[in-house]
């Protein structure tokens, strides 16, 4: 455990100095691309959620900021909740990792240039396929979690991101709450919603992070 | 023999080695949080205490999971069977066509549809696993125990309004119930995995129908029904008959180790985006985690509707 977690910090500050280097003009150099390595255990998994969580709170931070013109009054103050249910969400899971002796990463940076974030439809398109990546991500990782106080502290977050996103869908489109993208309508699996493993979302994330969120590490099942 | 049967009758004729046998990844996992010199120094202890414990009562196993989890798919399925008029009421007669308004009869149809999926799945996990399936009670939605008592909600099929209090009440207490239970599934991934992916379908239909009676709320209304947990309108839809299953939903803190909370009203942190406005502040903490319901709490919320 102690050694996991000082690899965990090797890694943070690895980064750091990676972004360091990157701003330095030394021809000799080739900086390696600033990374943050998620760990092989539990632990790699809940800073992954802290990965997530951060990731929507700055998409809503953004959001909040700066409104698309032709969002209503009542949109307005549900994007604010959506932020601060975010923020909260980050904030546990970073008091969680500092429990279990882990520096939740303070170099998270995202990018969301990729998308139309001023007009109301664009807003909803990326906070659409933002709430339901985060509810098929906890659908893929609780089997990667073995404490049940972290398993139920996720669930207790997942349920409310499936809320956030049906709602979201039902302002873009009524009644695509539980559509079939999202929801199976067929086969074996019908009636479960999706479920993504982490190098499935990590995929995801990475067109967003500024840094590489790195999760080869992290368990499989 | 298949490892769930064989689960579920150690669990019934000895507690004590069930919880040694199903809960080994746990104890591991707390050895973690515990740290290693904390869980060197008491594990001797733990181990023995679970040797020794001797409950009187059953341990719940992952089938009592699928079997509480097809029980209240059953009440839900039946619930929306009833109300698009596919299935009888228990006097025989069917709830008219036009009872939910043709606009968003497709979302109820949608959502029957989950029902019915998570009914034949579970079905068939139950039975896959060597369990026999419970008999399935009679349901009343009307709370009135087909006749014997005094109704609790006389006009859920009268009222849409009602109806969706109801519909409310059911997709909320299904998230929850189905949240208590995960962790008694985590030897399974499989239907843990299952058991999650059904948890966030329920949260999506509650999410719903809250969206719904929203919109349905008077313009003067002063508390908005929002489509997540929370005080006042978001919380129990019909306050004296609904309350059952929104129990520790006004907690301030959550747990980050079995002993230790995080109190969010002192994490400085959190000044930057609410400032000093305490009240927001714990508003967005009751509603930003959702809550589990016991075993006991799930099957009295069942209970109030079958006869």
């Amino acid at each position: 455990m102690q050694r996991r977690s000082f690899f965990q910090v090797a890694g943070a500050a690895a980064a750091t100095s990676a972004l360091l280097l990157a701003g330095c003009k030394d021809d000799n150099v080739t900086p390696s691309e600033p990374t943050l390595t998620l760990g092989n255990d539990e632990k790699g998994v809940l800073s992954y959620a802290y990965v997530l969580e951060q990731m929507e709170a700055s998409f809503y931070q953004k959001v909040v900021a700066t409104p698309p013109a032709d969002f209503s009054a009542e949109e307005k103050a549900i994007f604010q909740q959506l932020y601060e249910h975010e923020v909260l969400h980050r904030e546990y899971l970073g008091e969680v990792l500092t429990s279990v002796g882990i520096t939740p990463p303070t170099n998270l940076e995202f990018d969301f240039s990729s998308f139309t974030l001023t007009t109301r439809a664009g807003v909803l398109d990326a906070a659409q396929q933002l709430e339901d990546l985060g509810v098929a991500a906890y659908n893929g990782a609780a089997k990667l979690i073995t404490t049940s106080l972290y398993l139920t502290a996720l669930a207790k977050i997942s349920s409310v991101e499936a809320r956030h996103a049906a709602l979201v869908r039902d302002l873009r489109q009524p009644g695509s709450f539980a559509a079939a993208d999202v929801v199976a309508a067929s086969g074996e699996l019908a009636g479960l919603d999706d479920s993504k493993t982490p190098l499935q979302v990590l995929e995801v994330v990475n067109k967003y992070s500024v840094i590489k969120i790195a999760g080869a590490d992290l368990p499989k099942a | 023999m298949n490892i769930l049967q064989l689960l579920a009758e150690l669990a019934e004729a000895n507690p004590a080695i069930y919880e040694q046998a199903s809960q080994r990844r746990a104890i591991l996992g707390r050895i973690g949080a515990m740290g290693a010199k904390v869980a060197a120094a008491s594990l001797p202890l733990a181990a023995g205490s679970l040797v020794l414990a001797s409950p009187a009562f059953a341990r719940n196993t992952p089938l009592d999971v699928l079997q509480l989890a097809l029980l209240l798919e059953h009440m839900e399925n039946d619930f929306y069977r009833t109300a698009l008029g596919q299935l009888a009421k228990p006097d025989g007669t069917k709830v008219p066509a036009g009872f939910i308004p043709a606009e968003v009869r497709p979302d109820f149809v949608t959502i029957q549809q989950h029902e019915q999926q998570h009914v034949d799945f579970l079905t068939t996990a139950i039975t896959n696993s060597g369990g026999t399936l419970a008999t399935k009670p009679g349901f009343d939605y009307t709370g009135s125990h087909n006749g014997t008592q005094t109704a609790l909600f006389p006009d859920v099929f009268t009222s849409f309004d009602t109806f969706l209090a109801v519909a409310q009440f059911l997709e909320d207490a299904g998230v929850r119930a189905y949240k208590g239970q995960i962790t008694t599934l985590q030897g399974d991934n499989g239907i843990l995995e299952a058991g999650i992916r059904i948890h966030s379908v329920e949260a999506r239909h509650a999410s719903h129908i809250r969206t719904l009676r929203r919109q349905r709320q008077s313009a003067s209304a002063p508390d908005a029904i929002r489509s997540w947990v929370g005080p006042g309108a978001s919380g129990s839809p019909l306050p004296g008959k609904t309350d059952l299953a929104y129990a520790q939903e006004d907690q301030l803190t959550q747990p980050v180790s079995p002993i230790q909370n995080v109190t969010f009203s002192e994490l400085t942190a959190l000044g930057a985006v609410f400032g000093t406005d305490s009240a927001r502040l714990q508003r967005a903490v009751q509603e930003a985690f959702d809550e589990p319901v016991t075993t006991e709490q799930a099957t009295a919320v069942v209970a109030l509707f079958t006869y």
